[in-house]
C-alpha cells in the first residue's frame, strides 16, 4: 500500500504512518520534557554555583554563602575524620580509608569517581545477561522460561540506556567513556556466571546485581554534590529495582521484601580499577 | 486505507519541525553534558562523606538533634505531601483488602495488599517523623487531588483488575513524587529518605503490572508465590518495567497535600 502525491510516493500505508506517528509522538511526550527538565536542573545549578562563586568577596549575601560553604566543609572534614562509623552506612566494598581508594591518579574524581562507578556495574548487567542470554541459546541452561528471556532482553537494553546516559556525562566532562567492566569484582562475578547451569543460578546472579546498582543509586543521591547526578541516580534506582522485583517474583520470593529500600549491598567506588 | 488523503507538503513541513525539535533538545543536552562535566571537584570524595551523612540518618534517628534548622519550608511540604499520599494508599489498600472479590480471592493477591498496606504505613510514619521533627505538623489526611479520583473511580471498581488498575495510578505517583522530591529537598537526610521509598513504590507497581497482565491474560492462576515460571507468558518478563528512566511528570506538587 503506497500513495503517491506531489513529487513522491510514500512507501507505506496511511494507518502505519499514524501508528508510527502516534509512536514517535508517545516518545516525544515521554522523553522531551525530561530532559528539557534535567538541562534545565543542570543550567540552574550551574548558574546557582557560578552566582556564588562570583559574589562570595562582592557581598555580605555572598559572604554568608561563602562561610556556610566553608563550615559545612570544615563540618564534614572533622566528622570524617571520626573513626565512629554507623553499621550499613558505607557501601559493601568499601575500605573508608586512603589505601582502599583508587588510585590517586584516577582519571575519575569526586562526583565524576561514581559516574564511572555507574557507568561500569551498567556495563557488568548488560555483560552478564549478555552472556545468560548467549549461554541460553547455545542450551546450557537447560529450558529457558519464554519470560525469562524477553526479561533479561529488556533488562539488558536499559541497562545499556543507563550505561549510555552515565558515559555520556564523562565524555562531555572530557574524560574518556567507559565501554568494560572496571571492577575489582568483576572475575568473581564472570566466573559465578560461568558456574550456573540452570537459569535459576542466573536469576539469582542478576538479582545480586541489580540489588547492587539499586542500593548503589540510593547511596549515591545523598553522596553527590551534583544535582544533575542526584537526579540522575534517582530516576535509575526504581528502576534497577523493579528489575529486582520481577526476578523475585520468578525466583518464588517476595517481589518487595524491604519496606525501604536498603543501602548495605550498594558498591563502592574501591571496586574501580582505574 | 485512505492513502489519497495524504497532504504531503504538510507531512514534510511536519518533520522538519520535528528534526529541528530534535537538533535543539540534543544541542541543549549537549551543552549541558558538557556544562555539568566542567563543574566537577567536591570539597570530598562521596564515600568518605557516605559514612557521615549515612551515620546521620541511619534507623530509627532519620532526622536528629539540629535537623529542623536543616530543614526547609519545602522540605516540611514535601514530607506532608508525601505522608498524604500514603495516607490516601493505606486507605484505598484497606478498603480494597475488605471487598469480597478481593477477601475471597487470590490469595497472593490479598496478601499483596495486607503487605502493601503495612509498607505504605511505615511510610506515612516516617515522612510524618520526619515532618515533625523538623518542625512542620503531621499529615493525617489524604492527598486530596488524589483522593477525588479515588472517590470518582470507586463505583465503577467491580473486579480485581479494577482494583490492580487503581493501585498502580497511585503507586506510580508515589514513586514519580518521591523521585522528583529527592532533587527538590535540601536535606540530604530528606534526600535519602524520598530516594529509599522511592524504588519500593516502584516495585509494588512493578508486581502490580505484572499481575495486571496475567489477570488480562487468563493466567490468574500464575499470579502465585512461587509460581511456575515456566508457564509465565513472554510478556510477563517486561511488563513491569517498561521504562529505563523512572519518569517525574505526573509527579505532585510539594504543595499538593501540606498542611495549611
Amino acid at each position: 500500500m503506497s500513495s503517491a502525491k506531489g513529487s513522491w510516493e510514500l512507501p507505506i500505508s496511511e494507518g502505519e504512518l499514524s501508528r508510527l506517528t502516534g509512536e514517535l509522538d508517545e516518545a516525544h511526550q515521554e522523553y522531551l520534557p525530561r530532559m528539557q527538565a534535567a538541562a534545565a536542573d543542570l543550567g540552574q545549578e550551574l548558574r546557582d554555583t557560578g552566582a556564588v562563586r562570583e559574589s562570595r568577596f562582592a557581598s555580605r549575601r555572598g559572604f554568608l554563602l561563602g562561610a556556610g560553604g566553608v563550615a559545612a566543609a570544615l563540618t564534614l572534614a572533622a566528622c570524617s575524620s571520626s573513626t565512629k562509623t554507623t553499621a550499613g552506612a558505607s557501601p559493601s566494598g568499601s575500605a573508608m580509608s586512603p589505601s582502599g581508594s583508587p588510585s590517586a591518579s584516577s582519571l575519575y574524581t569526586g562526583d565524576l569517581q561514581v559516574v564511572a562507578l555507574a557507568t561500569a556495574l551498567e556495563n557488568q548487567a548488560v555483560g552478564a545477561y549478555g552472556a545468560a542470554l548467549a549461554a541460553a541459546k547455545a542450551g546450557k541452561l537447560g529450558s529457558v522460561p519464554p519470560a525469562v528471556a524477553t526479561f533479561a532482553t529488556t533488562a539488558m537494553s536499559q541497562h545499556t540506556d543507563h550505561a549510555k546516559a552515565w558515559n555520556a556525562v564523562l565524555t562531555g566532562a572530557g574524560k574518556p567513556a567507559i565501554t568494560g567492566v572496571p571492577l575489582s569484582n568483576q572475575p568473581a562475578t564472570l566466573k559465578a556466571l560461568g558456574a550456573v547451569t540452570n537459569v535459576g543460578g542466573v536469576a539469582q546472579l542478576a538479582l545480586e546485581l541489580e540489588n547492587q546498582a539499586a542500593q548503589t543509586y540510593l547511596f549515591a543521591t545523598y553522596n553527590v554534590t551534583s544535582a544533575g547526578g542526584i537526579a540522575t541516580a534517582a530516576s535509575i534506582a526504581p528502576v534497577e529495582a523493579m528489575h529486582a522485583a520481577i526476578l523475585n517474583f520468578v525466583l518464588g520470593q517476595y517481589p518487595v521484601p524491604d519496606d525501604f529500600l536498603p543501602v548495605d549491598k550498594a558498591a563502592s567506588p574501591t571496586l574501580l580499577t582505574i | 486505507m485512505g492513502e489519497e488523503h495524504l497532504d504531503t507538503r504538510l507531512l514534510a513541513e511536519l518533520t522538519e519541525q520535528s528534526q529541528d525539535l530534535n537538533s535543539d533538545a540534543l544541542r541543549i543536552t549537549r551543552e549541558s553534558l558538557v556544562e555539568y562535566g566542567q563543574q566537577q571537584e567536591p570539597v570530598r570524595r562521596w564515600w568518605q562523606r557516605g559514612s557521615v551523612l549515612a551515620g546521620a540518618v541511619g534507623g530509627a534517628a532519620l532526622l536528629g538533634v539540629g535537623r529542623a534548622a536543616a530543614a526547609s519550608s519545602v522540605d516540611v511540604q514535601a514530607l506532608q505531601t508525601a505522608a498524604s499520599i500514603e495516607n490516601l494508599a493505606v486507605s484505598v489498600y484497606t478498603t480494597a483488602a475488605g471487598l469480597s472479590f478481593i477477601k475471597d480471592g487470590n490469595k497472593t493477591v490479598a496478601a499483596f495488599i495486607a503487605k502493601t498496606t503495612t509498607q505504605h504505613t511505615a511510610h506515612g510514619q516516617a515522612f510524618n517523623a520526619a515532618a515533625t521533627q523538623a518542625g512542620g505538623k503531621a499529615q493525617t489526611a489524604p492527598d486530596p487531588k488524589y483522593l477525588a479520583v479515588v472517590k470518582k473511580m470507586l463505583p465503577s471498581i467491580t473486579t480485581p483488575a479494577d482494583v490492580v488498575k487503581l493501585a498502580i495510578t497511585l503507586e506510580d505517583v508515589a514513586a514519580q513524587t518521591y523521585t522528583s522530591y529527592v532533587s527538590k529537598v535540601s536535606d540530604p537526610a530528606l534526600r535519602k529518605l524520598f530516594a529509599s521509598v522511592a524504588p519500593v513504590e516502584a516495585q509494588h507497581r512493578s508486581t502490580l503490572l505484572a499481575v495486571q497482565a496475567l489477570l488480562a491474560g487468563g493466567g490468574a492462576a500464575l499470579i502465585a508465590i512461587p509460581t511456575d515460571a515456566a508457564k509465565l507468558p513472554a510478556a510477563a518478563g517486561s511488563v513491569g518495567f517498561p521504562d529505563s528512566f523512572y519518569s517525574t511528570s505526573m509527579a505532585s506538587p510539594v504543595t499538593e497535600g501540606a498542611v495549611q
